[in-house]
């Protein structure tokens, strides 16, 4: 359906974005998945034919977005990270005010409307000022905004910034019912792995501007199969304890949190008794050692050395 | 571009505060300095002693003095030792005094004035003296003769000025007026056009250029949000103005209503510039009040430009579009201009307002918010 082909883009000194190539299927759910500053914004911004690329070509059906944006934006709806509506109207004010500007009129309009406050389960606040709704609810009405001229792509720029975890998976199951019984296509940008890896058929990860992997979750995760991951956990850490891990030349990647940290090792070393040992040497007390499941966190941590949300 | 002027309009009807308390703003303080600060009248206590006939007529009728009735000549006396006024006047029956607190060119301009009727009050006298023993019906006569020979004089003074037939009145209460109202509206459009950034950096412009919407529409129904809540402003005022407080803007306010609408195009295309160049709502809070006040104070708002000596200031405020605003209102109302003197300070708005749109827009699409 459409596809990123060596798409870069550069400010002054910055390459937000390098040479990435991308593609998105009609239907499916993608993931662009990477920390504050990877560049998802910019990348998408192009992508919808906001931001001119410094070099590269977005295509539509095969056709250049950059020298014909409009065939795109007719089946385009767009979720921007920030509200994007006019917080001293009602929610249904502001689905008419965008349902006008995508020249719906009259019944129609009324309709789409009811539909969409029904989608995103907002009917009875239906004359309240946007100003006044919970974040969750201001969220809920910026996508509904997106979807109501019925689009085929939509994409979705961390949708679920700051709000409740009740909201959040409202949010995700409305992405997946729309997904399912509209057959709408959905690009999900997000830096919460845990939400990408439950909607999302494929998946982008993205950093420092640069494509680092791509893939089904499965063969992302299988990123890391020679490799496995370990959580420690305790109340307080010894720095002698963490900095002896961090010098043993078996665990190749570890993450320090407050009280968990993860290691990346090999999956054929038992590390478990190392870091017994290494614990009773520098005086740590444990809570528990435990393997993971690789999780898509783990496959970022393997590949930048960095978590998702550092 | 229905649609979002639409929205904006029930935006405003929801959130009217800023257009309200600008307005406000205007009409309090048109009204207390306009009112209070009289700077065309000189004020003058007078006391009166020993006089025959009553000289408090003669006085009313001198323009641009305001007497003011002592019972006291010491209180006069003491009101010009501190200060409290430029010069004060006794009069006697035969002759006046004027006690002098400040040497000013208003010394002798009373003098004179004063001089002129105690002269005219003399010959009326010698008149009654001369026919005091003419018979009654003669000296009614001649008695309405002479009234009507210093009513319709041989030769009569007629003042007027290069620019227009008129004779220039200036009169505080409109220059305030007009000073306020040209300086607030430069607060209710720029706050208006600001959304343009806001909306931007929020996104909604950006569903906006997805949609069937083309960017010109987006700009002026924006921009013509601007222009109709300035011009409302500016009606407002001169409706309180005309009929709370009687100002008939010497019969020419439809005109003024008219030939300010360049200078409101130029606040708009000057907001749209500001907006332009700064990157968020606080670096706009503390820009516009430092465009806006340098303004009002090298465009004449606050005193006429015709005191200010500098030249520098003086060359300024031909870059200041409020200058031009000033012209054009001051000159419909107050100097009686004709269109064709009014021809040049609307060019020059326009052009300006061009070249700030032109600045302005283009700067914005520049820039990736």
């Amino acid at each position: 359906m459409i596809e990123l082909v060596d798409l870069s883009k550069r400010y002054k000194q910055t390459e937000a974005v390098k040479k990435v190539n991308l593609f998105i299927e009609r239907g499916e759910i993608v993931g662009l998945l990477g920390p504050n500053g990877a560049g998802k914004s910019t990348l998408i911004s192009m992508l919808a034919s906001l931001l001119e690329p410094t070099s590269g070509d977005v295509r539509f059906q095969k056709k250049s977005v950059l020298r014909n944006p409009q065939p795109l934006r007719k089946v385009i709806g767009m979720v921007p990270q920030d509200i994007a509506l006019y917080e001293d109207l009602t929610a249904e004010e502001n689905l008419h005010f965008f349902g006008r500007i995508y020249r719906l009129k009259g019944k129609e309009l009324k309709k789409k409307t009811e539909e969409v406050l029904e989608q995103i389960g907002l009917t009875e606040h239906r004359k309240d000022i946007v100003k006044r709704f919970s974040g969750g609810m201001k969220r809920r009405l910026n996508i509904g905004v997106a979807m109501l001229h019925e689009p085929e792509l939509i994409i979705m720029d961390e949708p679920t910034v700051g709000i409740d975890p009740q909201s959040r998976n409202y949010i995700l199951e409305t992405v997946k019912r729309l997904n399912e019984e509209k057959k709408m296509t959905v690009l999900y940008t997000s830096h919460y792995m845990e939400e990408v890896e439950f909607l999302c058929d494929r998946i982008y990860i993205l950093d420092k501007g640069n494509l680092i992997a791509s893939g089904t979750k499965d063969e992302i995760k299988d990123i890391i199969s020679l490799e496995r991951a370990l959580s420690i956990k305790a109340d307080r850490w010894e720095n002698e304890f963490v900095t002896k891990l961090k010098g043993n030349p078996l665990i190749s990647r570890i993450h320090v949190e407050e009280k968990e940290i993860t290691v990346i090792v090999p999956r054929e070393v038992n590390m478990f008794s190392a870091i017994i040992q290494i614990a009773e040497e520098t005086g740590q007390e444990l809570n528990s050692v435990n393997r993971k499941d690789p999780t898509l966190e783990d496959v970022f941590l393997h590949l930048t050395g960095r978590a998702l949300r550092d | 571009m229905t649609g979002i002027l639409f929205a904006k309009w029930k935006t405003f009807l929801r959130k009217p505060w800023d257009f309200v308390l600008f307005t406000a703003m205007s009409i309090l303080f048109a009204f207390i300095i306009g009112g209070s600060n009289d700077m065309n009248t000189l004020k003058i206590p007078v006391y009166a002693d020993e006089i025959s006939d009553n000289l408090d007529a003669s006085l009313e009728e001198l323009e641009g003095y305001h007497f003011s009735w002592l019972d006291d000549e010491a209180k006069l006396k003491e009101l010009v030792e501190n200060g409290k006024a430029e010069l004060g006047v006794i009069l006697r029956d035969k002759d006046f005094e004027i006690i002098v607190g400040m040497d000013s060119p208003n010394v002798s301009m009373v003098e004179y004035a004063l001089a002129g009727i105690y002269e005219k009050r003399m010959e009326r006298e010698k008149l009654t003296l001369a026919i005091e023993d003419f018979p009654k019906e003669e000296q009614e006569r001649l008695s309405k003769e002479w009234d009507s020979l210093n009513d319709n004089p041989v030769f009569s003074v007629q003042s007027s000025t290069f620019r227009s037939d008129d004779a220039i009145v200036y009169d505080s209460n409109y220059h305030f007026l007009f000073g306020f109202t040209l300086f607030f509206v430069i607060y209710t459009i720029g706050y208006t056009v600001l959304p343009v950034l806001t909306e931007k950096q929020a996104g909604i412009w950006d569903r906006m250029i997805l949609s069937p919407a083309r960017k010109w529409e987006m700009y002026v129904a924006n921009l013509a949000n601007s222009f109709l809540q300035g011009y409302l402003q500016i009606i407002v005022i001169f409706l309180v103005f005309r009929y709370a407080f009687g100002l008939d803007f010497h019969g020419k306010m439809m005109e003024t209503l008219l030939l300010i609408l360049p200078y409101v195009f130029t606040v708009v295309a000057l907001s749209m510039f500001l907006v332009s160049v700064v990157k968020t709502v606080q670096q706009f809070n503390g820009v516009l009040p430092i465009v806006s006040l340098s303004m009002a104070m090298i465009g004449g708002a606050y005193w006429p430009l015709e005191i200010v000596e500098s030249e520098i200031l003086l060359t300024l405020s031909k870059g200041n579009p409020l200058t031009y605003g000033m012209e054009i209102v001051n000159g419909v109302v107050m100097y009686g201009y004709p269109m064709e003197e009014l021809l040049f300070p609307i060019s020059i708005l326009l052009c300006m307002g061009v070249v700030f749109m032109g600045m302005g827009i283009h700067l914005m699409e520049r820039r990736h918010i």
